[in-house]
């Protein structure tokens, strides 16, 4: 074990610090960077209304974020989130038909549900050993098939009126802000502070060492996706709360965007590195683009591209970062 | 290569090195892990740029040469991970990249096995060259390697640890092959931890240390312990070190243990405060019979327990964990450490529930552990928060040692725990080891590497073929003794 010793060359030094730091704080900078152009180009961004809804898309963004980016710390993924929401949608309408006292049951069965539906994504990944990306695939299809089925393709019930209480907000407060910062809050401090949170990098860094450390690492994976799975739900009792009625395509493309929200946060796509302060700022960071695509009259198209430049600039920043000597 | 000098992240990894080579010899360079043999021989390969310093090759200054202009000028490097493509067949792996074509892109698949066959021949081999890669043994996939450095027209090839992974017969077969090349007039810089093989075959040996130079001489004006005292700055006769400690109490039966894997109809006994060495061939059952001690393969019949007021049994490795047993694994980066994750992470992982109210870490108490192993284990970091990755890897060693010390385990479990490493930092484990021993902790010790278990261990099992053939006590111990052993025949017929 011979000694590293420290050694003072200013050129390689540099270049390993900068990437340390692109790899702790590209996003915020973006971040940063996005405001100020804001100014410039869109000032309109800081109108407290504009601000409203950039928040509002961002917390149902945010909290599915949360879910899947603690997957993605154990080397996983979800793509079954969308028929989770879609399900949670129509067990709020189904079960309460619009009345305001059952919405706390018609919450907690979708929240079973969902569970359930973790539980699978989970039990398969690790029992099965079946790849993250099929299994939530396959699950998302049968979530969605099975939600249609129940409907027969129209869905029935009524969204009770109780829920519109989401769209209510004291300049930019909300409760969905609220919620999902209080989630978040909750979540980091599970991240940092807990064994629980240990244990789930541990899983995504390195599953044979947890395993070899006597950490029960299926029950860790699975329990990761079952939250995931439930946090899902709470994001689509919120969106089904601003949208106001049964929708079949409720939350589509948030399973994508919630990935791509903490991939450009600095979460790696192989576990184990990576947090909810980064998701934050990716979820920020995209909703904001989107906002100022908007506010600048582009073509939904061109949103489109921007935002996927602005993701792939974001991974190909991180791997430069990540490049092992 | 002149006045070489490069580090990483702040670290030196090479301070002023130079090292010249005359053609049509065999240059020996050998250190300890971290010496910076390879390093520097990545910056030859152009796969690293040297900070400073400048190479020199047939008279004409080459800085800055990229990976692919170092091949054309006829340097290969043959690492010790070969780069083979295993679906594609000898030939198209000697000429991956640059097959003969007969225009429009298409193969001209008679001249590339003519030319392939040409080049086995060159080298004495007896080789199809339509044979996939994937069917090769280790030791012919070496030679493919070699014969595409000739393809090359590589006249300086340099090899490193080549003989890790050959065994005796085909160690033979590379040095005549070194030799023939050597008649033709290639140079060769053989990289090795065997000393036995520098002195076999090299003409001039380069000893660097903690990525310095510490002297280049004609390998005639060197023996064997002048050559380690210069890699390692100590005699070599230091390098086991002895206690007399008295054998303790019985603190482990294994009765008739069989997992699914080779492993069948296991039993030991494991003393407090000894050594238990496992000798034995590859593919013996070693690691199987580690892994099945600790839980980590389930048993398909027998049984392991404590002895005394424990008394335990397991059968997974949280449950051997919490019952005092620990394995530090055989591959350190695959099954031991977190890369990604901090020095402090890695540390207090399997003692999180001691650290622990309400699932909260209790973030002081934990400091204060990993202070002390690294002091107790002098770790080089930069903080606690460093991530194991950017450590050396005697450190990133170290730490995976202090994660299993700090469960104060009743029985250590080590799997080759100096593989690939450094005359130097043997002798540190050596050390820890005895003052495991000390404390009354009994080691099993797994190790290919005869003289490090007969130095080290109070008795030796021996395996052959998924059991356990013999039981050699260390006064006994003799290295042709328990090779026969682990190499008798017979074996396989007596359990079928």
């Amino acid at each position: 074990m011979s000694v590293a010793k420290p050694y003072e060359s200013a050129k390689s030094l540099s270049g390993w610090r900068l990437r340390l730091f692109i790899a702790n704080y590209g996003v915020y900078i973006a971040l940063l960077a996005l405001l100020l152009a804001a100014t410039v180009l869109t000032p309109r961004l800081y109108d407290v209304n504009t601000i409203a809804v950039v928040m509002r898309q961002a917390t149902q963004l945010g909290i599915v974020a949360i879910g899947q980016t603690m997957i993605l710390l154990v080397a996983g993924l979800d793509l079954s989130i969308g028929g989770i929401f879609i399900m949670t949608s129509i067990v709020v309408a189904d079960v309460t038909n619009g009345r305001d006292e059952l919405v706390i049951p018609a919450i907690l069965i979708a929240l079973a549900l969902g569970a359930l539906v973790g539980l699978g994504n989970g039990l398969l990944v690790t029992k099965r050993r079946v790849p993250p990306f099929v299994a939530t695939l396959g699950m998302l299809v049968l979530v969605k098939g099975a939600t249609q089925a129940y409907t027969k393709g129209v869905p029935g019930g009524f969204v009770p009126d109780i829920l519109g209480i989401v769209n209510q907000s004291w300049y930019v407060i909300s409760i969905p802000l609220l919620l999902w910062l209080g989630l978040n809050a909750f979540f980091i401090f599970v991240l940092r502070r807990t064994a629980y949170g240990r244990k789930v990098y541990a899983v995504g860094s390195n599953t044979e060492a947890a395993r070899l450390s006597g950490i029960s690492v299926d029950t860790i994976r699975i329990s990761v996706y079952v939250l995931g799975s439930c946090l899902a739900v709470v994001s689509g009792v919120v969106l089904t709360g601003y949208v106001g009625y049964v929708d079949r395509f409720i939350g589509t493309g948030l399973e994508l965007d919630s990935i791509a929200a903490a991939i450009v946060g600095g979460t790696a796509f192989v576990g184990g590195r990576g947090g909810l302060l980064g998701t934050i700022a990716g979820v920020l960071l995209i909703q904001i683009l989107g906002t100022m695509a908007v506010l600048m009259g582009l073509d939904i198209q061109v949103q489109f591209i921007i935002k996927g430049l602005v993701i792939l600039g974001a991974v190909t920043l991180y791997s430069l970062a990540n490049v092992e000597e | 290569m002149l006045n070489i000098s490069k580090s990483f992240a702040g670290v030196r990894a090479l301070e002023d090195v130079s090292i010249r080579c005359k053609p049509g010899r065999v240059h020996g360079l050998v250190g300890e892990n971290g010496a910076g043999k390879s390093t520097l021989m990545k910056i030859l390969a152009g796969a690293y740029k040297a900070d400073a310093g400048e190479i020199v090759y047939k008279g004409e200054q080459r800085a800055g040469a990229t990976a692919g202009e170092v091949i054309d000028s006829g340097i290969s490097i043959i690492y010790q991970e070969l780069a083979l493509v295993a679906q594609m067949s000898v030939a198209e792996n000697i000429f991956l990249g640059r097959e003969p074509q007969r225009g429009f892109g298409v193969l001209d698949l008679r001249s590339l096995h003519e030319r392939a066959a040409k080049l086995t021949e060159r080298l004495g081999i007896s080789l199809d060259t339509r044979t996939p890669v994937s069917e090769l043994t280790v030791a012919q996939r070496q030679l493919v390697e070699i014969a595409k450095a000739l393809s090359q027209n590589a006249d300086l090839i340099v090899m490193d640890e080549p003989s890790a992974i050959l065994a005796g017969s085909e160690l033979d077969q590379l040095f005549r092959i070194i030799s023939s090349l050597v008649e033709q007039g290639v140079t060769i810089i053989y990289i090795s931890h065997r000393l036995d093989e520098v002195f076999r075959i090299a003409d001039e040996v380069t000893v660097l240390k903690d990525g310095e130079l510490v002297a280049t001489r004609p390998i005639d004006q060197l023996d064997r312990a002048t050559l380690v005292e210069l890699m390692v700055g100590r005699p070599l006769d230091e390098i086991f070190p002895q206690t007399d400690h008295e054998q303790g109490e019985l603190v482990l039966v294994a009765e008739h243990i069989s997992t699914d894997t080779i492993l069948a109809d296991a039993s030991l006994e494991l003393y407090a405060g000894e050594i238990l060495g496992v000798a034995g061939m590859v593919g013996a059952g070693r690691t199987e019979l580690a892994r099945a001690l600790f839980g980590a393969d389930p048993l398909t019949s027998g049984s392991i327990s404590l002895v005394g007021d424990k008394g335990a049994s397991w059968s997974n490795p949280a449950q051997a964990i919490d019952a005092g047993l620990v394995l530090v694994p055989e591959d350190r980066k695959l099954h031991g450490l977190f890369t990604s994750l901090s020095v402090r992470v890695n540390v207090t992982l399997p003692i999180l529930s001691r650290l622990t109210r309400f699932g909260v870490v209790d973030s002081q108490a934990e400091d204060a552990i990993v202070e002390a192993a690294k002091a107790r284990l002098s770790i080089v970091m930069a903080s606690a928060d460093q991530e194991a990755q950017y450590l050396s890897g005697g450190n990133q060693q170290k730490v995976v040692l202090a994660k299993w010390l700090e469960t104060h385990p009743a029985v250590v479990i080590l799997d080759e725990p100096t593989r690939g490493v450094d005359v130097g930092a043997k002798f540190e484990i050596y050390k820890l080891m005895r003052q495991l021993n000390d404390r009354g902790i009994a080691i099993v010790m797994i190790s290919s590497e005869l003289p490090e278990v007969i130095g080290m261990s109070d008795r030796i099992l021996v395996m052959n073929d998924g059991r356990i053939v013999g039981e050699v006590a260390q006064a006994e111990a003799t290295e042709a003794g328990v090779i026969e052993l682990a190499t008798m025949a017979g074996s396989r017929a007596e359990r079928i």
